[in-house]
């Protein structure tokens, strides 16, 4: 068996599909592509397929990833490219690179993520409001669960916030806690800072998805980077 | 992307994935590559129109048309009809955004009664009147076709035409002839395309005909134009085998109730079930082979990806190679691929497929008894024995299914609290078989019964039949309940009869209905099928705004001399075929199966096996 990592973007009207039809879309583009899936044991033998972290319906991800078991070796670029003809307009594979068979699941490793928020419409001077949220000590935040309301102490998932100008126009960058243990929404951020939601225009993405060890903040694909700081001056970087 | 499908209106409602229109394999086609624009709509939601195999054929076989563009359009969510009407947009198609009104001609697949008030609800969205009388020039053409075409009286106001019986080859004529007419006399109106369609056999167009009424009764239909035929005879695809076929299945996001790529084994049936209406309206029996549904199975898992096949059609073990079609499908397709079989007989034979497709034994099996004794089953001519019942439920626990699923029908003609008395003796039989040790279902229940209402459909042995009333549907229902309850391991279900009620209204309709059925919509009422939905009571008060009576449609067994309101549209069998099923009924007598046994003189023409006539057997 092998296994591979693929990053993939999830953008313009698949944004607004959910989770598991991500997961059913990509399987069946997979099978189109006559990609060798290995399938676990059993009765109802399942492909198997390993998506890093679901996204909220609405929400684009640039750097979204999944793990991939193979029957056999293949060689990489032909498995982008096979998969790339199969994918529906939005969906799209950006690369693909080898995984250990013994590494841990890769949804079990995530546990943080980098949100973008561009703001359309001008919302006023957000350095008080950031600040107020990041000096607070606790951010009680009510959440519907199937079994009625409950309330959750959000401000230990809020890991930084911060602001952007990116060509003239103003972003909210958001790094939150994610993950199998808790976390926190964007769109939970975006109303206690009194932003407009997704249905107003507010447009939102997840750049990109993080392994916690410690201080350090490391993509799946492989950049690392020491702490948040340095996330920061990637991103600043990139300007 | 249309300026409809907009995150203001996608993130307003639950399931945006209803609308987006660029599934793999969805057509599009730029404005300068189709003169003539159509629209295929179906009535109910996204994951009920994506589970028809009709609209996909339709979608495909119209496509394939030079110069056509076909999209569909479905009937809104509750949520999405609200967010249309308070940002004033209207009902728009999904591959392209297009207004419904901006169509050449809408297309409707009618399906199920209980879906007639959304057809009104999609004509309004989208901008078009309701009744034909008042569409103008620019207005669609509305066209409806499915199996409740042969019987479309009750919406005749306000469809253009019918399409009755198959649809793939008629749909292609009508488009050829629609873009002629458009280039060349669109000029001359409407009613001038309306004769020119009405020369295409199989095409019914309800204003060229008057019913007529003696005291308030039906009493007969009358041409009013020359192009006008009696009866409207049906279309029937003869060759199946080389009629066109979707393979390229559209693929949807999200998951829809039959979320499987379909292989039509055969279409039609002979097992002469007499309350049955799809195994008249579909004769004669048209198989594929082996070999063309094997190349098409191979065809539709390369472009579509889908992980499991559906091998269809109204009765599946009756595919005379059914063994052989699943052992080529075994040794040619990829083992993971999924092989399910929708409509097993209730005998060993059925069990056998099953075990041999389906390795996830705790997914269960099915059996349709309908009826609980034997006497009974043999008035509806069901022709399996309880013998081969309890032998097929006694495999099916033995080779280690942990749960039956049995459908049964109430209200039949004859039926009497005995016969319910033998259906519960029936289903604790199979309740005291041991059922596997690892049935995989844990706690739950081994035996699910479900019980639907009987509904006198038109062109049937029964149509002479009438329903049972609403109280004493529910006294059934409710004496099957408390017999069931008390046994373990067994659930019981059953259809709302209010629900049965409003369905046979409709099914044995004239056309005085579409007044009921367009107040009825005003006062709210769609998607009746949804059981959240449906208000009996708002249907209550529209049939007494408009002072018609729906127990004169359900709760009448008309004489055999009565005319009826789908007198003037032909099944190709004969009324005399009917007439003698349905006496045979009432006697008991059963009727073999004529695709084993003799032609039961059933008058089909297009029958190859016939002795054609109708003769007495
Ligand atoms: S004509 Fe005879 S063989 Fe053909 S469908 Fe009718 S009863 Fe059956």
């Amino acid at each position: 068996m092998e296994r591979f990592r693929v990053c993939f973007a999830k953008s313009g009207m698949l944004k607004y599909i959910s989770h598991l039809d991500l997961q059913r879309t990509f399987l069946r583009a997979l099978r189109r592509a006559k990609i060798p899936l290995a399938y676990s044991q059993g009765f109802s033998p399942q492909p198997r397929v390993v998506f890093a972290a679901p996204l909220g319906i609405g929400i684009e991800g640039i750097n979204e990833y999944l793990d991939l078991f193979l029957t056999r070796q293949m060689q990489m670029e032909l498995l982008e490219k096979r998969i790339n003809k199969q994918l529906p307009m939005g969906l799209i594979v950006k690369n693909i690179c080898s995984i250990s068979l013994e590494e841990p699941a890769i949804s079990a490793l995530i546990g943080a993520a980098l949100y973008r928020a561009r703001l359309e419409m001008d919302p006023g001077s957000l350095q008080q409001n950031i600040g107020n949220l990041l000096s607070a000590e606790q951010l009680p935040k009510e959440r519907q669960h199937k079994k009625g309301k409950k309330q959750v102490d959000i401000r230990p998932f809020i890991l930084d916030l911060w602001e952007e100008e990116i060509g003239g126009s103003r972003n909210l960058f958001m790094l939150l806690v994610t993950g199998s243990s808790g976390g926190a929404r964007p769109e939970e951020i975006l109303e206690l800072l009194q932003l407009p939601e997704l249905r107003k225009g507010t447009i939102l993405t997840r750049e990109s998805l993080f392994f916690r060890v410690g201080e350090k903040l490391l993509t799946p694909g492989g950049a690392a980077y020491n702490n948040i700081n340095e996330v920061k001056a990637w991103r600043e970087k990139l300007l | 992307m249309p300026s409809l499908q907009s995150p203001q209106l996608l993130l307003r409602v639950n399931k945006p994935a209803r609308y987006l229109g660029i599934e793999i394999n969805a057509v599009h086609k730029e404005p300068d590559q189709f003169q003539v624009h159509l629209a295929l709509a179906f009535p109910d939601l996204y994951e009920v129109a994506m589970s028809h195999l009709g609209l996909k054929i339709l979608y495909s076989v119209a496509n394939a048309v030079e110069g056509v563009y076909a999209e569909r359009v479905f009937a809104p969510a509750p949520d999405m009809e609200e967010v249309l009407q308070k940002e004033n947009k209207m009902l728009f198609s999904l591959e392209s955004g297009t207004s419904l009104q901006d169509f050449d001609m809408v297309g409707f697949t009618l399906q199920y009664e209980l879906a007639y008030t959304s057809i009104l609800t999609m004509l309004a969205l989208g901008g078009i009147p309701l009744r034909s009388a008042d569409r103008g020039v620019k207005v669609p053409f509305v066209l409806g076709g499915g199996p409740l075409a042969f019987n479309p009286e009750p919406l005749a106001p306000f469809f253009d035409f019918f399409v009755v019986g198959d649809g793939e080859e008629v749909l292609p004529e009508i488009l050829k002839l629609y873009k002629e007419w458009k280039a060349e006399s669109s000029a001359k109106g409407r009613d001038d395309f309306l004769k020119k369609v009405a020369g295409v056999t199989g095409v019914y167009v309800p204003s060229f005909y008057e019913p007529f009424y003696r005291e308030d009764k039906f009493a007969g239909i009358n041409p009013l134009a020359e192009e006008a035929s009696l009866p409207v005879e049906k279309r029937t695809v003869l060759n199946l085998e080389e009629a066109p076929y979707p393979c390229s299945f559209i693929v949807p996001f999200m998951e829809v109730v039959h979320d499987r790529a379909t292989l039509e084994l055969f279409r039609g049936c002979s097992q002469g079930c007499r309350f049955c209406q799809a195994g008249i309206i579909y004769r004669p029996v048209r198989e594929r082979t082996v070999s063309k549904l094997s190349q098409q199975a191979k065809d539709i898992i390369n472009q579509t990806g889908l992980e499991e096949i559906s091998l269809s059609s109204l009765s599946s073990s009756d595919y005379p190679y059914i063994e052989e079609l699943l052992e080529k499908l075994e040794a040619e397709l990829d083992e993971n691929i999924r092989l399910s079989l929708p409509s097993l007989r209730a005998d060993p034979f059925g069990v056998k497929l099953m075990e041999r497709i389906q390795k996830n034994k705790a997914s269960g099996i099915t059996f349709a008894p309908e009826a609980g004794s034997q006497r009974l089953r043999d008035v509806i001519n069901k022709n399996i024995t309880e013998e081969e019942i309890l032998e097929a439920s006694r495999d099916a626990f033995r080779t280690g299914r942990g749960h039956i699923k049995l459908y049964f029908m109430i209200g039949l003609p004859t039926e009497t609290y005995d016969d319910l008395r033998e259906m519960v003796k029936l289903v604790q039989k199979i309740s005291s078989f041991t059922p596997p040790k690892s049935g995989g279902r844990g706690n739950k229940s081994r035996v699910s019964v479900s019980v639907s209402n009987f509904v006198p459909k038109p062109h049937t042995p029964f149509q002479w039949e009438q329903q049972l009333n609403i109280p004493e549907v529910k006294r059934r229902q409710l004496f099957l309940r408390e017999r069931f309850q008390k046994m373990k391991g067994v659930d019981f279900t059953w259809h709302n009869a209010e629900n049965s009620f409003i369905e046979a209204v409709f099914a044995r309709g004239d056309r005085k209905l579409a007044a009921v059925l367009e107040k009825a919509f005003t006062k709210g009422c769609r998607m009746d099928a949804w059981s959240d939905m449906f208000s009996f009571s708002a249907w209550m008060q529209a049939f007494q705004a408009v002072g018609i009576k729906g127990e004169s449609y359900a709760l009448h067994s008309p004489s055999y001399d009565d005319p009826l309101p789908w007198d003037h549209i032909s099944t190709g069998v004969c009324k005399d075929f009917l007439i003698r099923e349905h006496q045979r009924a009432v006697e008991g007598i059963t009727t073999g199966d004529c695709r084993w046994g003799n032609c039961a003189g059933c008058g089909l023409e297009a029958c190859s096996k016939q002795n054609g006539k109708g003769e007495q057997i």
